[in-house]
């Protein structure tokens, strides 16, 4: 198990670097001199520019900037915005507001989807099952941001239920309309996804057995066909993190949310290279961790997986 | 277990008895009628005359039954004339000089306009039906791109293996790492692309982060069948290893690929709207679904029907290739065909 999870991250650092050296390339080619971006159009001296390029290392040859980058990332020195902030501040701030929209979207995700797609699964061909196939079929269909926008508009204006937007402090009550949103594509997913392996599963020789030795259908459920049917889910479950993290940037937009997408979204308007790449740098580790933390859920779920 | 109670054992045996050596002392007894007597052909026999069905041909025929197949089929035939065609569905040219009229700036439906008026007094019917086009375009292209790009690049790694196979993955895990919108934000900022936006930069933004997908459903279904013994015949024919690739390998691992490229048109034609709608996709000048989104957003509360009806016409798009997809998925795999 060990030296699997040593490969594992091992693995890891290709990945990563081959991403944030993608996304630095991208905004780095990206137009408009940011320094112009910094003066707002306006006018000034070659020594006060060049003092700017220098600062942010902006006059020195690509690849010395991304080693420059990729060293203070190593170090967790994420560098200063152009506004003077520390990257890692903005981004202290910001990550626990968007991590905790995404815990929470993954949490209803999985909990829901789940529970639904058990029931559905169960009774196939019922109006249930039809129900919950129509329903997540319409609900993928539709995009995350109209999605948003009538659940604003009907749940937190019409009905006045909650509030539309979120304050500066973004409690979990608050957040929970924007996760909803945020979750409820991939909740159609994880439905479909449950409903069908509990289907395949239902029928195999271990259920028949489970329910002959006269287990309760209570516990032929939940611990020999969930446990089995867990396994796709799960393996969705964990590369979703990483979109739920990306998606955020429309869900925020909406909902006013102070989060990671939201910075991500003004420093890409503004040209800030440190921001955008320091934030999609820690998008792209959120992303391969849940990977490696799903590779490591096989094993507890399917003891047949033995990582010599 | 019923059918078995009447079997015995013994039964056999005394049948491979007589028949085994002693033949000459017995009396010649028939437990299995001779040849000669019942034609064995004819009850063995297969068609032959008659081409076999193909499974592309066994798949139509299935698919014609489902009413899913035909209710997302007819859908998706008329937002295609619809794209085509948009002066066949309203008299409004939202293009001519007289399309918008300010006096008419967010009155609600009226006999001849029944979807009613935007901000800017532009007819919401007219504006949503001409929009089809640029949406359209957007998924139908994208998805071309990636599946010959992807399918292309899938299928070299997965049939030769080896260094081509290693980078590809490697390639792969990183585009991975980057959500699609994200990306796309990103590239769709480019120089090149900022200064020249249209649907064809939307096009080739979401190709970039939409092949290595299809590259890896591809990958899998190739080295399902490159091992098939049809495969090693082909091969054995004096077949090169490309032109049996080209031939065989890849026609027997279509199936996914069709069915992931369908379900993905959607999802594009999601991502042009969710990308124009973040300001960052097709010009604003474009009629799109997207951009009609984007602009009724901010009168979302004095006038909500304006987003819904592009809102409408976008999901039900987008449905219907759900729809198509999990139809064909369904005729394509003859597991779930026996259980339906």
């Amino acid at each position: 198990m060990l030296s699997f999870m040593l490969k594992r991250i091992a693995q890891l650092i290709p990945v990563f670097i081959g991403a944030t050296l993608l996304v630095y390339f991208l905004v780095f080619a990206t137009p408009g001199n940011p320094i112009d971006a910094l003066s707002g159009g306006k006018p000034m001296s070659d020594a006060t520019r060049a003092a700017l390029e220098a600062q942010y290392n902006l006059d020195k040859p690509f690849w010395v900037q991304y080693g420059l980058y990729l060293k203070n990332l190593v170090t967790f020195d994420l560098g200063t915005s152009f506004s003077g902030q520390e990257v890692s501040a903005l981004l202290g701030r910001a990550f626990p507001v968007t991590a905790r929209l995404a815990i929470l979207a993954l949490l209803i995700e999985s909990v829901f989807g789940i529970i639904f797609g058990v029931i559905a699964g169960m009774r196939k061909g019922k109006w249930f099952d039809s129900t919950i196939l129509v329903a997540s079929l319409i609900v993928i269909a539709v995009p995350t941001f109209v999605l948003g926008f009538v659940l604003q508009f009907v749940v937190g204006v019409k009905l006045d239920l909650v509030k539309p937007t979120v304050s500066g402090a973004a409690t979990w009550g608050e957040l929970f309309l924007p996760a909803l949103v945020l979750g409820l594509v991939s909740l159609a997913y994880v439905v479909r996804l449950t409903r069908t392996s509990v289907i395949e599963n239902k029928s195999a020789d271990f259920v028949r057995t489970a329910t002959a030795k006269g287990l309760s259908r209570r516990r032929v459920i939940t611990v020999h066909i969930l446990r089995n049917s867990l396994i796709p889910v799960v393996t969705f479950l964990g590369a979703d993190l990483g979109s739920l993290m990306g998606g955020a940037i429309v869900t925020e937009g909406i909902f006013n949310v102070p989060g990671v997408g939201h910075l991500l979204y003004q420093a890409i308007q503004k040209g800030e290279t440190p921001t955008v790449v320091a934030v999609v740098g820690v998008l792209v580790i959120v992303f391969v961790v849940a990977n490696l933390v799903v590779d490591m859920l096989y094993a507890l779920l399917d003891p047949r997986i033995r990582y010599a | 277990m019923p059918e078995n109670q009447n079997f015995n054992p013994e039964d056999g045996l005394q049948i491979s008895t007589p028949r085994a050596g002693k033949v000459s002392k017995y009396k010649i007894e028939h437990f299995v009628a001779p040849l000669e007597e019942t034609p064995l052909q004819a009850v063995d026999s297969v068609k032959e005359t008659g081409k076999p069905l193909s499974m592309w041909a066994e798949a139509w025929r299935s698919l014609r039954k489902q009413p899913l197949f035909i209710i997302s089929a007819i859908l998706i035939l008329a937002v295609i004339v619809v794209a085509a065609f948009p002066h066949l569905f309203t008299s409004i040219d939202p293009n001519g000089q007289n399309a918008c009229q300010l006096e008419n700036s967010n009155e609600p439906g009226r006999p001849g306009h029944f979807m009613g008026f935007n901000l800017q007094g532009c007819d919401v019917y007219a504006r949503v039906i001409y929009g089809t086009r640029a949406s359209l375009l957007v998924g139908v292209f994208t998805t071309l791109i990636v599946v010959i790009v992807g399918g292309a690049l899938g299928a070299l790694a997965g049939f030769y293996g080896g260094w081509i196979d290693a980078i590809l993955a490697r390639l792969g895990d990183i585009f991975f790492a980057l959500p699609l919108i994200l990306g796309a934000i990103i590239v769709m900022q480019l120089p090149a692309f900022r200064e020249h936006r249209s649907v064809w930069t939307v096009i080739v933004t979401l190709a970039i982060f939409g092949w290595p997908q299809l590259a890896r459903i591809t990958r899998g279904a190739v080295i399902e069948a490159r091992d098939a013994d049809y495969v090693k015949a082909s091969r054995a024919l004096g077949l090169s290893r490309f032109k049996s690739l080209v031939k065989h390998v890849l026609p027997n691992s279509l199936a996914p690929i069709i069915v992931v490229a369908t379900v993905n048109l959607g999802v594009y034609i999601v991502a042009e709207a969710t990308l124009s709608f973040l300001g960052v996709g097709l010009p604003g000048e474009v009629m799109s679904w997207g951009n009609d989104i984007s602009l009724a957003q901010q009168q979302l509360r004095s006038n909500p029907m304006m987003l819904m009806w592009p809102a409408l016409f976008l999901s039900v798009t987008v449905l219907s290739f759900i729809m198509l997809g999990d139809a064909v998925r369904d005729a394509l795999d003859p597991k779930a065909r026996k259980g339906a």
